[in-house]
């Protein structure tokens, strides 16, 4: 029983990474991705790879090179997507998660359809695990929180409110939405390694769509931009299969549903704030004259 | 005919009209002028159902029109021709005029109406099949007019008709809103930045200045006021200085 | 060998290209891509089947009752999930297209099961052999069907009066309400006739695969999409044209460059479409 806790404490603290992750790019800088399941598979394959081929490399640098590798791809890729409109990223996004499937299908050295097996597991106990996962969620959202309240943070709500008034105050928005994809990959492509490490095998199935969709259900349940919002939102969608076996044939009805009547009736999420509810972060100054009333115009 | 009493609307948090009252009686072309900024749109577009007051009654024809949506106002027989024209830019000339009688079920009538606009504005025909946006602005001007015109309206809102034309196309506009108002004793209120011309062609008129109603007269009484000489008309400015 | 290829690329294309209208539709008039367009597909589908399998009416019923299904999806998919969502940021309408889509999907492996079915009516299809291809009577039915589904669209849009009322929304809707038209009722319109096409694409394809099962509608609804921007998202001969290019290219690539990468053609066409001419090939630039 406490095995299975721990289990469940492991792969949920991965999912809540995943989210947080998601939440940098979909939550401080309104860019919709639905392919984050993508950078989770490129970490993972990456450092199932690197495992096989190069043995003598240690855990904490696949860790890092997972991360970095996943970051690159971001960086590599993102900046002609990132000029599209909303609509048109998110469904680019979904495009290449669907083509880096179907790659890791087709091409042999990524195992195909079985994927890579026997991965090790660098003699770690399941403690060792959480500690390095819940370490990583600790991290991501510490940064999360910087970025929002620190001048990156301010130009990417500048940038998400209007984008055209955000260049004229010399607010360049490409490289902070470049910059946006690759902290989150980095920390999707760390938990690429660590579910690969943990699990031992990995597969395509699990990196494709119905992840990234399941990543984003929990960004938007738990509350677009807020730094506990994927936490609470992950442990949530996690727990819910879990706790309800006997209804996992409702799933996707339930993250569906619970989806559009968020979207509908509380879109700020569990953690967000409603809007127009926000604390003033400057006090109105009173005036000190009243203004000058004339009747003449100009 | 139409009966505005003491509205007040608000665009957003900002209060715009402050107790406008205006009236139209039928056959009268009204004009409404005042700055940019004084609520003469805000004005129009409380009539026409594209802003709602947020107090104080419209009556026109006996019916109270200030709940209801624009679309349901055409069949009463109030039509707006909207400020910078609002043409439907992919569609034809002709098309655009049909969509103006959308809401009438009469298709003889419509196609009556159709052919006489046509002979009417004959620079509409060089156009007829030709997308609209093609159009210079004059021209949008006509077509906005006359799609307005499609649905048969008993009362006529002009916002800002000269806006963006040469001093020669307005005044050819206005005369033409003066023209209808004499032949077909169509109802006009209008709202206008250039003073003087919509005064000259109007029975009646208001000054709008920040959301508020200070003045009412006929078109002549307007002209010659002192007021509005010195505000809009750009007149008598030698003696206030020498004051 | 080629041609057989474009042939099918054109039954593929035909049933893309109804999807496409459906998006180009939907997104003209309101802005919104329906990511749930791929369900409506399946719901034509099922509909179909359900009305021949299990109510027993002859294929015209059985296809007409299809098409009145997909129209009764999509106008609920308004009603129930978008109009309570307008005038919201734009993400969210997608976000809950997103959402309904993983729902509609459950609720048809709940409803039906996971298997794949049949298509429930039975035909023999008549052979000809023109040359090096080989068509058969039902690819011919199929394309034939499409075909006259879109002169009717091309119809109702330019010479309808609703039609029109549907371009002049989705040209100018403050100036469409000025002329006494109800923007909901285009937009609702917009979505049963959307519905219907990408229903009727369902239906089609399920004959010509002979298969009906919960996730058909997951790629063809993305690739309706594809299609759509690629001929330009709201343009009416964009979809056609977005649709047979793809269908084409999706049959040729699997050919003749590789067979495992067919899903992912659509997507590469998207993307480089997106970055060179974002506005489609018949779309307008801004």
């Amino acid at each position: 029983m406490a095995a299975y806790i721990l289990h469940l404490a492991i792969l949920g603290g991965m999912y809540v990474l995943l989210a947080a992750s998601l939440n940098i790019p979909v939550g401080l800088s309104g860019q919709v991705s639905l392919g984050h399941g993508a950078f989770f598979g490129i970490g993972a394959y990456i450092s199932g790879l690197l495992a096989i081929h190069y043995a003598v490399l240690p855990f904490p640098l696949l860790l890092v090179l997972a991360g970095l590798g996943s970051a690159a791809v971001a960086v590599l890729l993102s900046p002609p997507a990132l000029k599209l409109k909303d609509e048109y990223l998110a469904v680019v996004t979904l495009g290449f998660g669907l083509i880096f499937e179907l790659g890791l299908k087709n091409l042999a050295f990524t195992g195909g359809t079985d994927g890579l097996y026997g991965l090790p597991n660098f003699g770690m106990q399941g403690a060792d695990f959480l500690w390095w996962v819940w370490g990583a969620v600790a991290l991501c959202l510490f940064v999360t929180s910087r970025l929002r309240k620190g001048q990156f943070g301010r130009n990417l709500t500048a940038i998400k409110e209007s984008e055209r008034t955000a260049r004229t105050l010399g607010i360049a928005p490409l490289p902070l939405k470049v910059g946006c994809f690759a902290l989150s990959a980095l920390f999707a492509g760390i938990a690429g390694s660590l579910y690969a490490h943990y699990i031992t095998f990995i597969n395509p199935g699990v990196f494709g769509l119905h992840t990234s969709i399941l990543l984003l259900c929990m960004v938007v349940l738990g509350g677009m931009g807020t730094v506990l919002g994927p936490l609470a939102g992950g442990i949530l969608l996690f727990l819910l299969p879990e706790l309800l076996q006997e209804f996992a044939d409702y799933q996707d009805l339930v993250y569906g549903g619970l989806l559009i009547v968020i979207l509908i009736f509380r879109p700020q999420g569990l953690l967000g704030r409603a809007p127009g509810q926000g604390r003033r972060r400057f006090p109105l100054r009173r005036r000190t004259q009243p203004a000058p009333a004339s009747t003449s115009n100009a | 005919m139409l009966k505005v009493r003491s509205i007040h609307t608000y665009y957003g948090a900002v209060h715009v009209l402050k107790a406008a009252s205006i009236h139209v009686g039928p056959g009268e072309v009204v004009a409404v002028i005042g700055a940019n900024g004084a609520g003469k749109t805000t004005l129009l577009k409380s009539i026409a159902g594209t802003l709602f007051p947020a107090s104080g009654r419209i009556d026109f024809e006996g019916t109270e029109v200030a709940g209801l949506f624009p679309e349901h106002r055409l069949g009463l027989g109030l039509a707006l021709c909207p400020e910078g024209r609002r043409l439907f830019g992919g569609l034809s000339v002709e098309k655009n005029l049909l969509l103006g009688a959308f809401h009438r079920k009469d298709k003889d009538g419509v196609r009556q109406d159709l052919e006489t606009l046509r002979q009417r504005f004959p620079i509409l025909d060089s156009f007829w099949n030709r997308p609209a946006r093609n159009l210079s602005g004059g021209e949008q001007q006509m077509v906005a007019l006359a799609r307005a015109l499609m649905s048969r309206p008993r009362l006529l809102l002009l916002d800002e008709p000269s806006l963006g034309l040469s001093p020669l196309l307005a005044k050819d506009i206005l005369k033409t809103i003066r023209d209808l108002n004499r032949e077909d004793n169509l109802s006009v209120l209008l709202v206008e930045q250039n003073a003087r011309a919509a005064l000259r062609i109007a029975h009646r008129g208001y000054v709008l200045e920040t959301g508020r109603i200070i003045l009412e007269g006929s078109g002549s009484e307007l002209l010659a006021h002192e007021e509005v000489q010195r505000a809009y008309l750009g007149k008598a400015y030698k003696e206030i200085w020498e004051r | 060998m080629i041609w057989q290829q474009i042939v099918n690329g054109i039954v593929a294309g035909s049933a893309y290209a109804l999807v496409a209208l459906g998006y180009s539709l939907i997104y003209g008039v309101l802005g919104l891509i329906n990511l749930a367009q791929g369900e409506i597909y399946m719901a034509g589908a099922f509909g179909l089947w359900i009305a021949a399998a299990v109510l027993g009416l002859p294929l015209p019923l059985a296809v007409l009752f299809g098409l009145l299904f997909s129209a009764v999806v999509g106008l609920s998919m308004e009603r129930v999930v978008f109009r309570p969502l307008t005038g919201r940021h734009p993400l969210i309408p997608l976000l809950a297209a997103i959402g309904l889509s993983i729902f509609l999907q459950s609720v048809a492996l709940l409803a039906f099961g996971p298997e794949t079915r049949p298509f429930p009516l039975e035909f023999e299809p008549q052979l000809w052999n023109l040359g090096p291809v080989t068509l058969s009577t039902l690819q011919l039915l199929l394309v034939t069907t499409a075909l006259a589904l879109m002169g009717g669209l091309f119809w109702y849009v330019h010479a309808s009066r609703h039609g029109q009322a549907l371009q002049a929304v989705a040209m100018d809707r403050e100036a469409a309400r000025l002329v006494g038209i109800k923007p909901h009722q285009c937009v609702a319109q917009a979505f049963g006739i959307g519905g219907m096409l990408s229903g009727a694409a369902g239906m089609m394809m399920a004959a010509y695969y002979n298969a009906t099962y919960p996730y058909m509608g997951v790629l063809p609804g993305l690739k309706g999409f594809c299609a759509a921007v690629l001929g330009g998202a709201g343009s009416i001969p964009g979809a056609i044209l977005g649709g047979l290019i793809l269908g084409l290219s999706e049959n040729l690539g699997a050919a003749y460059i590789h067979s495992g990468f067919k899903d992912g053609y659509a997507f590469a066409i998207l993307i480089a479409i997106l970055l060179l001419r974002p506005q489609g090939l018949l779309g307008k630039s801004k």
